[in-house]
């Protein structure tokens, strides 16, 4: 193998694909980045075996030359020092070739580094997705539904299937759904191609990952799904994750479809005001804030702690009808939930004090929080 | 051994029935293989799982020489989870992300293949969480548990996974194995007994504290024939400087131990089978000092001792109360 590469063009390929690779793995070889050069172009490889990032440096874009004298081939070099060595070597062009005893030499201006490869068979393999099945997102609102829903997602490894979100079509909308079985988020997005998969679960972790790879804009991103992994692919940017296995729970019957008491409120508003009442929340005690409805039409959010103090807010609101309410929730996942919409005002329904209840954006009916209340005395 | 014709000739039992259980694809979802120290288990697992991953199988026979058979031997690949004690025992972490692992699915295949070497190693903890996680196992998931001793599992894990057990070697091939590559008869017959696996013989009988080891144990016992107070004395000044670690500890006393199953043999009058026989005098000597049932008692003292050891006992402590028990 062998090649000169743009040192800059490499540099910004590498820092993609070493977020997928950990130094603390079970399986040696994925220490290491592999290298792959091809006829039209240089693939790197990282892998956590969780998640899994290819990029691609084309021989030739817009114009512009990368890669130049390829010649194929494929090694697989230790992660912890290649970046560093490309990060300082002394030109822009760098010379990076491979003998068949997995030595590889590093050449750029009169600096030359000699390391110790492995063979990029043992290294694993990713799965050829061929299959037809894909849609494409447009980055921008991808990342959107990412952070609405992958907040939600349980953090405890007791329920490993919980840690992941659901995604399944259904009636050509594709439903994003987390729950960590204290609350839960979902979205739907209207999906235009008939397309249909069984339904998936994918890590949480590996959508946060994927979350801070992807440049906010309208660039589409391709989605494919194959029995045991996920791809995400952008223009030259593949991240494969593997999935949660095991059958997601249907959510769709925790979801109330009557309301006792329906509140329209200003978000921003309420979410500052249950800001201020979890001060005094006891973390070790979930937080709880409490919300009363006043006859006067306004909202009572209160706290108290009785070693530390009580608060107590009026708040109004747009529009209430129902029910009158006392009921408490977790300040937490209040605020997680609120600081995910962007609509100015949001309603809430409630169907009495012990059951869970929903808050939507009143300009999205796609979008959906739920979250159980507290029970207190 | 890298294939089950070579297996067969050592463990014909066990090999023949993980063959037919790779020809009519009925692969359990847990095994445990029981066998002492050398009989391969490590080799068999590995073994079983290329026959597992390989996509050129023939019959059971895995290939060698496709990527996951070679990934196999290199320890990466990627759905075979290899686990080993992290210090003296398997810790609950390590079951957390082995369940962690198993909750993915798989990252080549659909297959996962876990092996845990001494499974008997797990701390209370981990044995409860590896169990809650061998009743619900996933659809392809195969785990094998290596140990010396299956009573020492849980019984619960026990009955939840087919149990095979391996053979003993043959007595004497190895000794003999080992003294045709030029260790002397007498080495070779102690090394057979500590250890049944070449490599570890050869490191061992090349180290300069084996034979200050065997020394000591006879010394050892002469002291306490003839001077039995100065016994502790001489655990203090004598023994524990040269047994720096635990597992020379253990080998030691294992030496000792083999001391007196000499003795029991000479009482047995089975001659051909003591193991010290350089040391014949010496042993005729000792017949005089030790009974048959004071020798029967040490031996147990001994394996006491060695039991303690493994549940991290001080050693000094350890030596010291041997050598009252066996002063008396």
């Amino acid at each position: 193998m062998k090649f000169v590469i743009q040192r800059d063009r490499l540099l910004a390929s590498i820092q993609d694909v070493m977020k997928a690779i950990s130094s603390r793995t079970a399986i040696p070889i994925l220490t290491g980045m592999k290298i792959e050069a091809k006829e039209d172009g240089i693939t790197l490889t990282g892998s956590d075996s969780d998640i899994s990032i290819e990029s691609f440096i084309p021989k030739e874009e817009d114009g512009i030359v990368y890669v130049e004298q390829i010649e194929p081939g494929s090694i697989v070099l230790q992660a912890k020092y290649f970046p560093e060595i490309v990060r300082k070597v002394p030109m822009n062009a760098v010379e990076i070739e491979s003998d068949g005893q997995l030595n590889v030499t590093i050449r750029s201006g009169s600096a030359e580094f000699k390391l110790n490869g492995q063979d990029a068979d043992e290294y694993p393999q990713l799965p050829k997705l061929h299959s037809e099945d894909s849609f494409e997102l447009p980055a921008d609102l991808f990342k959107n539904v990412i952070k609405e829903t992958v907040f939600a997602v349980s953090t405890q490894e007791t329920r490993p299937l919980l840690t992941g979100v659901n995604v399944r079509v259904q009636d050509d909308q594709l439903h994003f759904v987390a729950t960590d079985s204290h609350r839960l988020a979902s979205r739907q997005i209207p999906i235009s191609a008939a397309f249909d998969f069984q339904n998936v679960v994918i890590p949480g972790k590996s959508l946060t990952e994927l979350n801070k790879i992807l440049d906010e804009n309208q660039d589409p991103v391709e989605i494919r799904i194959t029995n045991n992994q996920i791809l995400f692919r952008t223009k030259h940017l593949y991240f494969l994750s593997r999935l949660l296995e095991g059958n997601y729970p249907d959510t769709s019957r925790l979801i109330p479809n009557e309301s006792k008491t329906v509140l329209q409120i200003d978000t921003k508003e309420l979410l500052r005001s249950i800001d201020r009442a979890s001060l005094l929340a006891k973390e070790n005690r979930n937080n709880v804030v409490k919300l009363v409805t006043q006859e006067s039409g306004k909202l009572e959010i209160s706290s108290n702690s009785p070693e530390v103090g009580r608060v107590v807010e009026e708040m109004s609101v747009e529009e209430i009808s129902g029910e009158e309410l006392r009921i408490s929730f977790s300040a937490k996942y209040m605020m997680d939930a609120l600081k995910v919409i962007e609509s100015e005002q949001v309603k809430i329904e409630f169907t009495g004090a012990m059951r869970p209840f929903l808050i939507r954006p009143t300009d999205d009916e796609d979008l959906l929080q739920l979250i159980t209340p507290v029970r207190t005395y | 051994m890298s294939n089950w014709t070579e297996m067969s000739a050592v463990q014909p039992v066990v090999s023949k029935m993980l063959i037919n259980s790779l020809k009519r694809d009925r692969i359990s979802h847990a095994y445990i293989f029981q066998g002492a120290r050398g009989t391969g288990k490590a080799e068999l697992s590995r073994l079983y799982a290329k026959s597992i991953f390989c996509k050129n199988r023939t019959g059971a026979e895995p290939c060698n020489d496709c990527k996951d058979c070679r990934r196999i031997d290199s320890g990466n690949h990627p759905d075979l989870h290899w686990i080993i004690p992290d210090g003296a025992s398997i810790k609950n972490e390590q079951i957390l992300k082995l369940q962690k692992e198993f909750s993915y699915t798989g990252m080549e295949s659909e297959r996962k293949v876990y092996v845990m070497e001494n499974a008997d190693k797990m701390t209370a903890n981990a044995s409860n969480r590896l169990l809650k996680f061998l009743e619900e196992p996933g659809a392809y998931t195969t785990a094998i548990l290596l140990t010396e001793n299956s009573q020492a599992l849980l019984q619960t894990i026990q009955s939840r996974c087919q149990i095979l057990a391996l053979q003993p070697l043959q007595e004497g091939q190895f000794a003999e194995l080992l003294n045709s590559e030029g260790i002397s008869q007498s080495s070779a017959r102690l090394l057979s007994q500590l250890t049944n696996n070449y490599e570890e013989a050869m490191e061992i009988s090349g180290q300069e504290w084996f034979a200050k080891a065997r020394k000591l144990v006879v010394q050892l016992v002469e002291v306490l024939e003839t001077r039995p107070n100065e016994a502790l004395l001489f655990v203090h000044s004598q023994w524990m400087p040269v047994m720096k670690d635990r597992e020379m500890q253990q080998l030691a006393l294992h030496l000792l131990l083999l001391w007196f199953k000499d003795i029991i043999y000479l009482y047995a009058d089975r001659p051909d089978s003591v193991i010290y026989i350089q040391e014949k005098d010496r042993l005729e000597n000792s017949l005089r000092h030790w009974t048959r049932q004071r020798a029967t008692d040490c031996l147990q003292s001994i394996m006491e001792a060695k039991r303690q050891l493994d549940q991290n006992v001080h050693p000094a402590l350890v030596m010291e109360k041997l050598t009252l028990q066996m002063q008396r």
